[in-house]
């Protein structure tokens, strides 16, 4: 018996069924996140008050000054806006699901399917960031241009600016989550070396405080992390902190973290599928 | 009396023995747990390292120095810390597990009293890390506040601890049982407890009125650390309060506590199991 060689396609053709597939588990992504709308009703509800306190806490610090480097009082506000509106989008509180796969062994079934391991993933967190950005995003940045008003990107370009700077932070977001899940592979206690992980994300990425606030040593030391690629640079960017080539060169260093990260966690990720063993049942 | 004593000592002695488990089991593997435990303290450590670098270049926040602040940041997570350890079996996320499993119906059969099970059911021992960095804050506090510090003032910070423990405990104990009816109370619980902690960590008077007066009269949260660090202070109490008010901390602690164990038993016994 012969098997009949594939029939020449065209290359859109030839393109479209290699994005199909990740578009397809992205598109189920997102639809999920819709699965339990009264949890995401109460979540808003808590992201509000705590918003409410952080507001409250950094006007208190602004008092009568009309800027602090290069905020003013109302980009503080957009500024709590945006972090608590991302906070589920971009998982700033921490992710395992992966690591929950590899420790259960479900990894084997998902090695399986006709993709990538990193790309199946990637498009599954993209559609779930991009659900949860509809769903609590949007609703939260509302929330707060109804109660204190917020800045919005000034213009087209810095709307440009902004939309891709939140797709690399998401890249770069994705990216160090996965690597710090890959330590599954390694220990059977990667949620606790998680906690740790998520801890420096949170005071790294510009959450805790905006971090042109932080003392000049402490923003010298964290440029050469990746953190603030992963939030700061998109509140930056929006609220026109960083404007014009200033934005641009903000986005080359995403970007370039983003590709560092990438290679590190594919390369960390193919180590760990190699020691990786699932006992059958 | 003498009976009384003899049964409490013996419920004590329980609850001993089950937090001994657990910590035997919580041991076992010591990598994990101080890997757990620096992983949590180090959360805490964050947020406050995030307050305590901005700061400087602010100068202060609505009129408060770091150290005055941090009277108010350690007494808020060191009562929390402490309450965890405690309470932790109440917490709306443990509970609810044990409700939909349907393993909090075994709780019921065993010939112990449920409430010393629940207490027993759930202790982090990778919390009491945090105890150490709690006491740090609230020492600074106490180094860098121009105040010269008596015997009188340990009773008040002593009063206030105990205060918010019961008064966190009860949140945690409402938490608790309002997941014998629902599964959807637990973020919303998550508001006053985890939201609560937060929002006393700062000088209430940086909040709206509303925000400020929901929190002193609808739920006494000012009472319990605010008010007596403002008296510690000698700052006037808002809404022309008497001085009187800022010694109630360890009244309104427990009677919080005690109307959220009248609010448990009548939820024990409405509770009906899951059928498993």
């Amino acid at each position: 018996m012969t098997i009949a060689p594939a029939p020449a396609r065209a290359r859109g053709a030839v393109l479209w069924s290699a994005l199909a597939l990740p578009w397809a588990v992205a598109r189920l992504g997102f639809r999920r996140q819709f699965a339990y709308p009264q949890a995401a009703l109460w979540g808003l509800i808590t992201n509000t008050f705590f918003g409410v306190l952080r507001v409250a806490v950094l006007l208190a610090l602004f008092g009568t000054r009309p800027q602090v480097a290069g905020y003013t009082a109302q980009d503080a506000i957009t500024y709590t806006g945006l972090t608590q509106a991302f906070i589920m989008a971009l998982s700033l509180f921490g992710w395992t699901d992966f690591m929950r796969t590899v420790h259960r062994g479900e990894v084997a079934a998902d090695l399986l399917r006709p993709l990538n391991l990193l790309g199946f993933w990637a498009a599954q967190d993209a559609g779930r960031a991009a659900g949860q950005l509809v769903l609590r995003g949007l609703p939260m940045l509302l929330l707060f241009e109804g109660l204190w008003g917020v800045v919005w990107p000034a213009g087209a370009l810095a709307w440009v600016q902004t939309v891709l700077s939140v797709g690399l932070a998401w890249a770069c977001g994705f990216l160090f989550r996965f690597l710090v899940n890959c330590a599954a592979f390694w220990s059977p206690d990667a949620a606790g070396f998680g906690r740790f992980a998520w801890a420096l994300l949170g005071l790294g990425c510009g959450f805790l405080m905006p971090l042109a606030f932080f003392p000049d040593w402490f923003q010298a030391w964290l440029s050469w992390t990746p953190f603030p690629a992963m939030l700061n640079t998109v509140v930056e960017v929006w609220v026109g902190v960083r404007t014009g080539a200033a934005a641009w060169s903000a986005l080359g260093v995403q970007a370039a973290w983003a590709l560092a990260l990438g290679l590190v966690t594919a390369f960390t990720l193919h180590r760990g599928l190699r020691r990786l063993e699932v006992a059958g049942g | 009396m003498g009976r009384w004593v003899a049964s409490a000592g013996h419920l004590g002695r329980l609850y001993l023995r089950l937090l001994g488990a657990q910590v035997r089991s919580q041991g076992a593997y010591r990598g994990a747990l101080v890997l757990d435990a620096l992983g949590t303290l180090l959360i805490t450590a964050a947020e406050f390292a995030a307050l305590a670098l901005v700061l400087p270049r602010f100068g202060g926040l609505g009129g408060w120095t770091l150290g005055e602040i941090c009277l108010l940041y350690g007494l808020a997570e060191l009562s929390f810390v402490l309450m965890d350890l405690l309470f932790g079996g109440f917490d709306a996320p443990n509970l609810s597990a044990h409700v939909r499993a349907g393993t909090f119906s075994t709780f019921l059969l065993r010939p112990v009293p449920l409430v010393v099970q629940v207490f027993g059911s759930d202790f982090a021992l990778r919390r009491v890390a945090r105890i150490g960095l709690a006491g740090a804050i609230l020492a600074y506090g106490l180094a860098h506040t121009a105040h010269a510090w008596t015997a009188a003032d340990a009773g008040l910070l002593l009063g206030c601890v105990l205060g918010l423990i019961c008064f966190f405990g009860g949140l945690f104990v409402v938490g608790g049982t309002l997941t014998f009816w629902t599964v959807d109370s637990v973020e919303a619980m998550n508001v006053l407890t985890y939201g609560g902690r937060t929002l006393i960590s700062y000088p209430m008077g940086i909040y709206g009125e509303a925000l400020r007066k929901t929190f002193t009269y609808l739920i006494p949260a000012a009472f319990l650390s605010y008010f007596p660090v403002l008296h510690l202070l000698g700052r006037p109490l808002p809404d022309g309060l008497p001085p009187a008010a800022a010694f109630l901390s360890p009244l309104v602690g427990p009677t919080v506590l005690a109307l959220a164990f009248a609010f448990w038993r009548v939820g024990v016994r409405r509770y009906q199991g899951t059928g498993t």
